[in-house]
C-alpha cells in the first residue's frame, strides 16, 4: 500500500514539473520563463507554513493533553522539516527577485516573513539542544512553539508592513494576476497538493525515526 | 493555600527588589551595558538630532537597540541565578505559579523602566532631539518595554532550565520580540517626528496583551514539571 | 481508611539511558514513617522529587490523602514539607527575612517563623550565604514545617547536623508524626528512626 502511494506521488510530482514547464502559460509582466519558479516557490513556502502550525497544534496537544512524547516527537519532526523547506521557499524566492527587480534582498513582506520562520525554527532547534532531559525538553520547546503560534500573527502580518521596502508593489499584485489564468491555477494547486502530501510523508518517517530513537535511548524494557 | 494571589505575588515582587538593592547586580549590569552602548554611539554620531533625517531614520532603532542589548545582558539572571542557586525549589514548593509569574514580570518591567529612564533621558541630551510628541514617546516606551519585559519574564524562565542560558536567551528572544520592537521603533519616529503612520500603539498593545495572558497560561507548564 | 495517606505505585524516572528509578511501590499512612534505604545512585532522591512533586514520573501513580482530602498533584506540591540537602535559600536575606517571605507565600502569619527558629535553636539574624551547613539544615526544617504539614518528604534530614540540631529536629518530627502525619524519609542505614511502619529498598 505504502509503496503504491509513494508511487503515486513521484507520478504526480511528474506530472506536476512537466506540466510546469511545458504546459502552463507564462505569466504576464515577469521576465522570460521565470514565472515557472512560482509553482515550486509557493507550495514550498506554504509548507513551511503548514509545518509552524503544525509544531504549534502538537505543542498545545502535548501540554494540554498527556504529556505523551508521540506529540513532542512529531512537534520536533515538523520543525526540522519546516527548516528544510523555508530554506527552498528563501532560495527560490531570492533567485526570482533577482531576475524580477535586480536584487536578491529587499525584504518584501514575503521575504520578511519567511526569515522570521527560519529564526523560529533555528531558535526552537537550539532550545531543543540546550536541555538534556528528556521531558523537561519537550515541555519547554513546546511552551516556546505555542508562544509562537502566538506571536505569529504579528509576525506574518505586522512586521512585513514595517520593514523597508524597495518595492512598493507587493508581490500579491503579481500572483494576483495568476488567478486568471486556469491552468496556471491548476499547476499551483497540484503542485501544493504534491508538496504538502509530500511533507506529511517525511513528516511521518521523521516521527518513525525519533520513536525508534527513543527507544534506543531508553533501552527498550 | 490561605494566602490571595496577589499578596503572593507582591512577595515575590518585593524579595526580587529587596536581594537587588542589597547586591545592586541586575542594576549595574543593565546601566553598564545601557551607558557603555549610548556613550559610543554619541561619541561616533555626535548630536544628529539636528540632521531631521538621521534623526528619524536611525535614532528610533538604535534607541531600541541599546534597550533590547541591556535587558537581554542583566535581565535572564530573574531566573537563571533561581534556578543555579536552587531558591527555585522553596519557590516551586511555596508559591502558586501564577503568583511567581505576575511578580517577576513586574520585577522585570520595573528593571526595564529603569534602562529606559537612563537611556531616554541621556539619549535626548547626547544627541540634542527634538521631541515632537512627548506623551506619545513616553507611551512607546511603555508599551515595547511592557513588550521586552513579558517575552523575557517567560524565556528567561524557559533558558533558566538549559545549558548556555545568556547566549540560548537572545536566540530565542529574537524571533519573538521582532515585531515588538518594530513596533516600538516606528512608534517611536512618530514621536520624535510628529508624523502619524497608523495605529501602531494599538498593535503594540495587543501585542502585550497577547504575551502576557499566553503567559500566564503557559507559565505552569514551563515552571513545574 | 486512614484520614492521612501516601501511596505510589511503579514509579519510574530515568534521564537518558541512566534509570534512576525503577518501579517503586509503597505505601503510609499518618502517623508512622515509610524508611527508604539504598545505596548512592540507587533513586532515593528523585523517588522523594517525584512525589514533592518537584519531578514527573516516566510513569507510575501517586496519591495522597490529608485529614480526609484527596490532594491533586498540584496541592500536594504545596501541601507536602520537603527537607533536602539540595533545598536552598535566598543569600542575601537572613534565616528571619527567608522565613518571612515563604510564610507571605503560604499565607501564614509571621510568627510561625519565629517559633520554629527558636525551636531550632537558629539566631534568624544572619544572612543566608553566610551561615554554616549545620544552620542552613536547621533553616531547611523550619521552611519544610512552617505550613504544619502532614507529609513530610526528608532526604538526608540529619545531615550536616550537631546533636543540638538533630536533638530539635527529631523533636519536632516525632510531634508532627503524633499529630497525624506521616514521613518518608531517605538517609542512610546507621540512621535511627522512630515509628518506622515500613521500609523501602530501592535496589542499585
Amino acid at each position: 500500500m505504502k509503496r503504491l502511494l509513494a508511487l503515486s506521488l513521484w507520478l504526480w510530482m511528474a506530472v506536476v514539473i512537466w506540466a510546469a514547464f511545458h504546459w502552463a502559460p507564462l505569466a504576464a509582466g515577469f521576465k522570460g520563463e521565470s514565472s515557472r519558479i512560482l509553482f515550486f516557490h509557493v507550495p514550498v513556502a506554504w509548507v513551511s507554513f503548514v509545518a509552524f502550525m503544525t509544531a504549534g497544534v502538537e505543542s498545545v496537544l502535548y501540554l494540554a493533553g498527556r504529556r505523551d512524547p508521540r506529540h513532542d516527537r512529531s512537534a520536533a519532526a515538523a520543525v526540522e522539516l519546516g527548516q528544510v523547506f523555508a530554506v527552498l521557499a528563501t532560495v527560490t524566492g531570492a533567485i526570482w527577485a533577482r531576475i524580477m527587480w535586480g536584487s536578491y534582498w529587499n525584504w518584501d513582506p514575503r521575504q520578511s516573513a519567511i526569515v522570521v520562520t527560519m529564526l523560529y525554527y533555528a531558535a526552537y532547534l537550539a532550545l531543543r539542544q540546550a536541555i538534556a532531559d528528556g521531558p523537561s525538553r519537550a515541555r519547554l520547546s513546546a511552551a516556546y512553539a505555542v508562544l509562537g503560534l502566538v506571536v505569529s500573527p504579528f509576525l506574518y502580518f505586522v512586521l512585513p508592513r514595517l520593514g523597508f521596502s524597495l518595492h512598493p508593489e507587493p508581490v500579491i499584485n503579481a500572483a494576483g494576476k495568476l488567478e486568471v489564468e486556469s491552468r496556471m491555477l491548476a499547476v499551483l494547486t497540484a503542485s501544493s497538493l504534491g508538496f504538502t502530501v509530500l511533507f506529511y510523508w517525511l513528516h511521518a518517517l521523521r516521527r518513525r525515526l525519533g520513536a525508534v530513537a527513543a527507544r534506543r535511548d531508553e533501552g527498550v524494557e | 493555600m490561605s494566602s490571595s494571589w496577589a499578596a503572593e505575588a507582591a512577595a515575590v515582587f518585593v524579595k526580587d527588589w529587596r536581594c537587588e538593592l542589597r547586591t545592586r547586580h541586575a542594576v549595574a549590569t543593565l546601566a553598564l551595558f545601557a551607558l557603555t552602548t549610548l556613550l559610543v554611539a554619541s561619541l561616533v554620531l555626535g548630536p544628529i538630532g539636528n540632521d531631521a533625517e538621521m534623526s528619524r531614520r536611525v535614532v528610533p532603532v538604535l534607541v531600541w537597540l541599546i534597550v533590547l542589548f541591556a535587558a537581554a545582558a542583566g535581565l535572564p539572571r530573574a531566573f537563571v541565578h533561581e534556578e543555579e542557586s536552587r531558591t527555585a525549589i522553596a519557590l516551586r514548593l511555596a508559591a502558586r505559579p501564577s503568583a511567581v509569574f505576575a511578580g517577576k514580570l513586574v520585577h522585570i518591567a520595573t528593571l526595564v523602566a529603569a534602562i529606559e529612564a537612563i537611556v531616554a533621558p541621556l539619549a535626548v541630551a547626547l544627541f540634542d532631539l527634538r521631541v515632537a510628541a512627548a506623551a506619545e514617546l513616553v507611551a512607546a516606551l511603555a508599551a515595547g518595554g511592557l513588550a521586552i519585559a513579558a517575552a523575557t519574564t517567560l524565556l528567561a524562565a524557559i533558558v533558566a532550565q538549559g545549558r548556555g542560558a545568556s547566549t540560548l536567551f537572545a536566540v530565542l528572544a529574537l524571533p519573538v520580540l521582532l515585531p515588538a520592537l518594530a513596533l516600538a521603533v516606528a512608534a517611536t519616529r512618530v514621536a520624535l517626528t510628529g508624523v502619524a503612520e497608523g495605529n501602531l500603539l494599538t498593535l503594540l498593545l495587543l501585542y502585550d496583551g497577547s504575551v502576557v495572558v499566553a503567559g500566564f497560561l503557559l507559565f505552569p507548564a514551563i515552571w513545574n514539571p | 481508611m486512614a484520614a492521612t495517606a501516601l501511596a505510589f505505585k511503579g514509579l519510574s524516572r530515568r534521564f537518558g539511558p541512566v534509570r534512576a528509578l525503577v518501579d517503586a511501590s509503597a505505601e503510609v499512612e499518618g502517623g508512622g514513617i515509610l524508611s527508604v534505604r539504598g545505596p548512592n545512585g540507587c533513586g532515593k532522591s528523585t523517588l522523594l522529587r517525584c512525589l514533592a512533586g518537584l519531578l514527573r514520573p516516566d510513569r507510575g501513580t501517586i496519591a495522597a490523602r490529608e485529614r480526609g482530602r484527596e490532594l491533586a498533584s498540584d496541592e500536594r506540591r504545596s501541601r507536602v514539607g520537603y527537607v533536602a540537602p539540595d533545598v536552598a535559600f535566598y543569600d542575601e536575606l537572613s534565616g528571619r527575612e527567608n522565613l518571612r517571605l515563604y510564610s507571605r507565600l503560604r499565607g501564614l502569619p509571621p510568627g510561625r517563623g519565629e517559633i520554629l527558629l527558636e525551636r531550632l535553636g537558629l539566631a534568624g539574624e544572619r544572612p543566608f550565604h553566610a551561615m554554616s551547613s549545620g544552620m542552613r539544615q536547621r533553616l531547611r526544617w523550619a521552611f519544610a514545617l512552617l505550613h504544619a504539614p502532614d507529609i513530610l518528604l526528608l532526604d538526608e534530614p540529619f545531615q550536616n547536623f550537631d546533636a543540638a540540631g538533630e536533638r530539635a529536629a527529631r523533636e519536632l518530627l516525632a510531634e508532627r508524626l503524633a499529630a497525624g502525619a506521616l514521613a518518608v524519609v531517605a538517609s542512610p542505614s546507621d540512621v535511627a528512626l522512630p515509628r518506622v511502619a515500613g521500609e523501602l529498598l530501592l535496589g542499585g
